[in-house]
């Protein structure tokens, strides 16, 4: 087995994941849970265990993330930044990155050198992130498994025109109570969360794209932003790990 | 702090207090009739009284602020308030508080003209600026004197002076961004010599060689709240090289041509039309672009930042033509948006912080 | 010589644009006779409306040959194209044509196009429509045709500057502002001055870009025309204070089109009598606007124009019918005010006093007026998340007319553009909240 050269830790609002690497940059191992509101426990937790599991001493450690002040003794990268970084190594080559997780979305335009040429952000509001999903599904109850062949399924979309996640549920329910097809309906969920992800990415989508985040493993949508954006959309291995890959490599 | 401030200027110096709205107002005037213009910002955070619902939640946090402020007495120290014709929202306020309740002390407003010089606009700006003062004759207790006028004018130039000192020469200087602009937001509320006082100090510190080493940034926007950035921004490495705030850089006037000071009135005048274009004045959009291109090449700077307030249409509908202006030049931009809060959020924290970092590493690159 | 586009234009306004409304008439009409709707709400449709159509249907169609032939303006709704008409402007009003773009639902697309940009979605929709009309060449109309000039008024908000500066430094043709300074109390001498002062320079501005001259006997025919056109119009507003009122406040939004785009012009005079007779007409003969009227409402501020059907039907369903609207009956008082006998004169004082250019104690004056003269019940404020010189104040207007008037009052929470602003369960959910409260 190759030595571990350095942690990285990514902190989310919803996930905490990090990864150990070795000197190639590949991923020794790696770990997904639920972030903890007591964050520095957490992630020292989370890196002894990491080094245990590899046999690794001290290492250095980056982090990123929402919490990524608060892992101890830590070089703190923003998530752009490492997760331009994590992808870059994945793809080896410029492009535009969409990272969609929980409760936000992230548009990164990589030069051909793996620098952050443009960024954007869409934070503040559920509506444009994996939330506006979760919520809504949630409340139709549909199964994540079912997704995907749902959607694939539909013979057209039923259009969802609300563009805040609390009028968009109750726009859904209306339509159901008005008897469109579930599968139409789900499948205009995601072309309603699709466009405006294209939107954030803007006018000028240079190169190949690039998925990664916890709703990238969600065909349906990776096949819907495919659609809206007009060109085809690479999911990374390891979707959810990019900005902890990232980290670690900014860490030495 | 204020409230103190101007209980002192009317104890000590017989000087009245009048509440200021954004944006541009003729300063001198005040000055000259001996009152303190105490200009009111929001002020920042959630409105301090229930008053503000009396507005809808797609009025901009300055205005909706500033009625909970007013209505709810925490502006009666002053004596008046002066309501600049800045944009359709504080044209409403003047009117809500004036004749629907929220404000029974004197009321002013100020309708600058718009649009390029023209004969019309000019020969307006004095009657108006006349007006004005007729109007305050009556708070300040005697009509404007022209020598007292000029005095004011010749004060309020040296004011820019200094404050064009420190701005052009922002490297040279040991204070961080975040002392700089809490320096030069106190002009808001003191006494033009009070204030010359401390800018003055600030340009004795002023070093040979640049000081502020990070990576230099432009910013572009209304107000700078939460004034929590500027820590951010050093904190990440950066420095704010080039202001066009509305509340700060656009209000710093840098005449081309020698001023003749025997019409005082005619001055302000040339002052109004020679001030950085403003949506708010309706400067062509054409002329503020290669304005905001002169000040970025000329400071260095390395990134712009657009900071703009919620809901503000004069900043707003300017916005995509300053992110083509600086993409055509390979510069790179940030969009902030706030709603006037007191704290910077994380969200802001972070796309900041990813700014510098981007902007830092293009820095090392090239 | 006759320019050859010069034809193209003439022939588009004389023939073809009659021609082509007739021809959409009798494809309806050939579609077979449509009964009418046994259970509709509404009463019979007006006649004037084919009229109507024909006459707008002509206007966008001249305008797709205007450019090149005729010197070419857009104005805002407040600017006064008395002065550029016998100069021979062919004049566009972009806020009509956004409007019409609501109709059809075309505003989200219009305004994805420049939010890539950075244009925030919390603008002005009509600014927004236009603007990402302009940008993407996309239009309903067809093809609207490029000025020669730009002309605001800032009667009736200050965001037009905004954002004929941005169409401004799109096109790259001289900007007029008309600047009209806000009249809190009574307009001050040196404000009615400048204004003058700046419609004399307007003078020489538009004779300069359009080569033309007008004499001074050409320019009082027009402002006589536009005056007797405003006269009309405000005769066929009247009409609604019989009861029933003998067409719907919804009808007025679209029959309001030609005093705001072709006021100063024959055809829009011919039309408005036409209209007036039918509604005066109707009124002997007791037909209503709506079938069963049984309360009267008077409507505040712009129309949501992508859902003016929806709203008429669920109104006309219950009884209820918009007799009034203080946008609507502004365009019957500010060109009432214009004297031939002193174009320049009269147009300071007309242009300057219209409701959004002077305070809330006006405003609220005009909505009393207004509630007393057509005997109305109640009152929707619409509270136009876009459009804050009409918006703001509402609040307090709504109490100080409950108060004052003894009427119901809603605040209705839309926007005259985008239905994306919009949450149409909730806001149809109060407005019948409303209703009910009636009985």
């Amino acid at each position: 087995m190759s030595v571990a050269v350095a942690v990285g830790v990514d902190v989310g609002s919803t996930t905490c994941k990090a990864v150990i690497l070795d000197g190639s940059g590949a991923v020794l191992a790696s770990h997904v849970e639920p972030t903890h509101p007591r964050i520095e426990d957490q992630a020292r937790r989370v890196i002894a265990a990491l080094r245990d599991q590899v046999g690794a001493g001290e290492l250095p450690v980056g982090s990123t993330g929402y919490g990524r002040k608060r892992v101890p003794g830590a070089r703190a990268l923003t998530e752009i930044t490492c997760h331009a970084r994590g992808a870059f190594r994945l793809v080896g080559k410029g492009g535009v990155l969409v990272d969609m997780g929980g409760q936000d979305t992230k548009v990164i335009r990589l030069g051909p050198a793996g620098d952050v040429a443009d960024f954007a952000m869409n934070d503040k509001c559920a509506a444009g992130t994996g939330r506006f999903l979760e919520v809504i599904l949630g409340r139709l109850q549909v199964p994540w498994p079912e997704v995907a062949p749902l959607v694939r399924g539909a013979s057209r979309a039923v259009p969802v025109s609300s563009t805040c996640t609390v009028f968009a549920e109750s726009e859904v329910i209306s339509l159901v109570a008005q008897g469109e097809p579930l599968d139409g309906i789900v499948r205009g969920l995601h072309q309603s969360l699709a466009t405006r992800v294209a939107a954030l990415a803007g006018r000028e989508v240079d190169g190949e794209v690039f998925m990664s985040g916890g709703v990238a493993l969600n065909d349906a949508m990776v096949e819907a932003l495919a659609l809206a954006l007009g060109r085809p959309v690479r999911v990374l291995p390891t979707p959810q790990l990019v900005g902890a890959i990232g980290a670690a490599l900014s860490a030495r | 702090m204020r409230t103190a401030y101007i209980a002192k200027q009317r104890a000590e110096h017989g000087r009245k207090a009048v509440t200021v709205l954004p944006v541009h107002y003729p300063k001198e005037i005040l000055t000259a009739m001996g009152l303190l213009a105490v200009e009111l910002w929001g002020p920042p955070g959630a409105p301090v009284s229930a008053e503000a619902g009396r507005l809808q939640p797609y009025v901009c946090a300055v205005v909706r602020n500033a009625l909970a402020f007013l209505a709810s007495g925490r502006a009666d120290a002053v004596d008046a308030a002066l309501f600049p014709h800045t944009c359709d929202s504080i044209q409403g306020l003047a009117t809500l508080v004036k004749d629907f309740g929220g404000w029974n002390r004197p009321a002013f407003v100020f309708q600058h003209p718009r649009g390029a010089s023209r004969a019309s606009g000019r020969s307006y700006y004095l009657r108006e600026l006349r007006a004005l003062a007729d109007g305050l004759a009556e708070v300040a207790g005697a009509p404007l004197d022209l020598g007292r006028l000029r005095d004011a004018v010749q004060l309020h130039r040296r004011v820019d002076e200094a404050r064009a000192d420190l701005l052009d020469h922002r490297r040279h200087l040991p204070m961080d961004d975040a002392a700089l602009y809490a320096l030069l937001r106190r002009g808001e509320w003191l006494w033009p010599d009070d204030h010359l006082r401390e800018l003055s100090e600030a340009r004795a510190t002023l070093q040979p060689e640049p000081v502020q080493r990070g990576v230099g940034v432009m910013i572009t926007g209304y107000v700078p709240e939460p004034a929590a950035l500027f820590a951010r921004l050093g904190e990440a490495g950066a420095v704010v090289v080039a202001d066009d705030y509305a509340a700060v850089g656009r209000r710093v006037i840098r005449p081309a041509a020698k001023l003749d000071y025997t019409d005082p009135f005619e001055v302000m005048a040339a002052l109004y039309w020679a001030a950085p274009p403003c949506p708010t004045r309706a400067s062509d959009q054409g002329e503020r672009m290669r304005h905001l291109v002169g000040l970025y090449d000329r400071s260095g700077a390395q990134g712009v930042i657009v900071h703009e307030q919620k809901f503000c249409e004069p900043e707003l509908f300017d916005v995509a033509a300053i992110k083509r202006t600086f993409a055509d030049r390979g510069a790179k931009l940030l969009y902030l948006e706030g709603e006037l809060e007191t704290e910077l959020s994380g969200q802001s924290t972070t796309r900041i912080e990813a700014f510098v970092e981007m902007v830092s590493a293009a820095r090392r690159s090239a | 010589m006759i320019h050859r586009r010069r034809i193209e234009f003439e022939v588009a306004g004389r023939v073809v644009g009659p021609a082509l409304a007739a021809f959409e008439r009798a494809k309806k009409a050939t579609r077979g006779k449509r009964a009418p709707k046994k259970d509709s709400p509404f009463g019979p449709p007006l006649e004037a409306t084919r009229k109507l159509k024909e006459l707008m249907t002509t206007h966008y169609l001249k305008g797709r040959y205007a450019d090149g032939a005729v010197p070419v303006a857009w104005v805002t709704s407040g600017f006064p194209v008395e002065i550029l008409r016998p100069l021979g402007f062919h004049a566009v009003y972009p806020e009509n044509h956004a409007a019409l773009c609501s109709v059809q639902r075309l505003v989200p697309e219009l305004s994805d196009v420049i939010e890539k940009d950075g244009y925030a979605r919390d603008l002005c929709a009509y600014a927004r429509t236009d603007i990402g009309s302009v940008v993407s060449g996309k239009t309903p109309v067809g093809r609207l045709p490029r000025p020669d000039l730009l002309c605001c008024c800032t009667n009736i908000c200050q965001t037009v500057l905004y954002w004929y500066r941005a169409l401004a430094a799109h096109f790259q043709v001289p900007l007029f502002v008309l600047d009209t300074p806000f009249i809190y109390g009574s307009a001050p001498a040196h404000h009615q001055q400048y204004v003058r002062d700046q419609l004399e320079e307007l003078v020489t501005i538009a004779e300069k870009v359009s080569g033309a001259h007008a004499t001074p006997d050409e320019l009082a025919d027009v402002v006589r025309t536009a005056r007797e056109g405003t006269r009309l119009w405000g005769q066929c507003l009247e009409q609604s204070r019989a009861k029933p009122a003998p067409w719907t406040g919804f009808d007025g939004f679209f029959h309001i089109a030609p005093i705001v785009t072709l006021r100063g012009t024959a055809a829009c005079n011919d039309y408005y009598r036409m209209l007036r007779d039918e509604l005066a007409d109707r009124v002997a003969r007791g037909v209503g606007g709506i079938k069963d009227e049984r309360h009267r409402l008077l409507w505040d501020n712009l129309p949501i124009w992508f859902d003016v059907r929806g709203m008429s039907t669920l109104l006309a369903e219950r009884g209820f019918n918009f007799v009034c609207t203080s946008y609507t009956n502004a365009w019957a008082e500010a060109g009432s005010k214009i004297d031939p006998a002193d174009p320049i004169g009269s147009a300071v004082v007309a242009y300057t006093h219209i409701i959004l250019n002077q305070d809330l104690p006006n405003r609220l004056e005009i909505l009393s007026r207004l509630s007393r003269d057509y005997s109305v019940d109640g009152a929707v404020l619409h509270s136009d998340r876009s459009c804050k010189p009409y918006s703001i104040g509402q609040i307090d207007l709504k109490q100080r007319l409950s108060r004052d008037l003894g009427i119901r009052v809603h605040v209705l929470e839309a926007d005259h553009g985008d239905p994306r602003a919009y949450a149409a369960e909730q806001a149809e959910g109060r407005l019948t909240a409303f209703m009910e409260s009636f009985s």
